[in-house]
């Protein structure tokens, strides 16, 4: 009898999937989709830009499933995809332009004073935002970031570090909201 | 990541997924697109298919055609080549021919073929050609 799909490791189901197995696929996004859309917001997208540009880096890693041999995990995978499909959309967007040159914007606290990574990373500069997200999130090295949105290497590293530098001030200065009862529309 | 960046609880924080509420939505919007995109190339290979056929099964008709018109002729004692044929294939040669000079192979001599044969070389890379753009047409959507 065959194991239920949630039973099933991303590796079995990724080979299912490139057989062009639509249900094995379907749970793989069910998985991974939230960590997908919140590393594009993460990376400074709108809500609707980055639900667009999930959609598509799953529609491609659909088509490119048999490339996906379990190296590394399926969520990274995934997630690398996204991340360069963005890169990409946001090359092209001339509207990024206005958006690049926002400085920082104050992050909120809830109630209890407390404050998620999304919040905290609100108070980063769209470059630093962008830099650290590909570092932590999309698990991109400071070379193929620097490749990736074409700045020099030192400026990269430099971004990583302010950035990261920025986001222990602001978690360390509110209690981090755990749990991630950060629901996010 | 040098050392110094490193940072677990910042790790902990990036590798835990954010929740969304619209989910659901996401993923029958996802299933929706996926299903368009496969029913689009299934439509798009049968009617490049069906294109394909129809312009082979056209040019094996025309090919009997000018046979058998070229043997009535050749028994009437009259034309001794299949002349529709030939033209087109002169045709094709000629066309061929022109694209070799602009792209500076002038010295690569067409009309040394025979006429059927050119014609149906060229007919043989349009199709390849025709066969390329819908396959990476294809894999684009």
């Amino acid at each position: 009898m065959a194991k239920p799909l949630r039973d099933l490791h991303d590796v079995e189901l990724a080979a299912l999937s490139a057989a062009g197995g639509r249900r094995e696929f379907g749970e793989l996004v069910r998985r991974h989709s939230p960590a997908v859309r919140g590393l594009l917001r993460r990376m400074g997208a709108q809500a609707a830009l980055a639900d667009d540009v999930a959609q598509d880096a799953f529609l491609l890693a659909f088509e490119k499933c048999a490339e996906f041999r379990g190296e590394g995990t399926f969520g990274a995978w995934i997630k690398r995809i996204a991340a360069r499909l963005y890169l990409k959309r946001r090359s092209k967007d001339a509207r990024y332009v206005a958006e690049i040159e926002n400085d920082e914007v104050a992050p909120s606290v809830d109630s209890a004073g407390r404050m998620d990574l999304d919040e905290a990373m609100k108070g980063l500069t769209e470059p630093e935002r962008l830099c650290v997200s590909l570092c932590h999130g999309a698990g991109l090295s400071h070379p193929e970031i620097a490749a990736a949105i074409n700045l020099p290497l030192g400026t990269v590293k430099s971004h990583v570090k302010r950035g990261l530098d920025k986001l222990r001030a602001r978690l360390q200065s509110a209690p981090v909201a755990h749990g991630s009862a950060s629901h996010v529309g | 990541m040098s050392v110094d960046e490193f940072d677990p609880a910042i790790e902990r924080l990036f590798a835990r997924a954010p929740s969304f509420p619209d989910s659901a939505q996401f993923e029958a919007a996802l299933a929706a697109k996926l299903n368009t995109s496969s029913r689009f190339r299934t439509m798009a290979l049968s009617v490049a298919g069906l294109v394909g056929g129809v312009i082979a099964v056209r040019e094996v008709l025309n090919v009997d055609f000018n046979f058998a018109s070229s043997a009535v002729s050749a028994s009437a004692g009259s034309q001794p080549a299949p002349q529709g044929l030939s033209m087109a294939g002169v045709d094709a040669a000629q066309a061929a021919q022109s694209l070799l000079d602009r792209l500076g192979l002038t010295g690569l001599d067409m009309s040394a073929m025979g006429g059927m044969q050119m014609f149906w070389a060229t007919a043989g890379v349009l199709v390849a050609l025709l066969a390329a753009g819908v396959v990476k047409l294809s894999q684009e959507i």
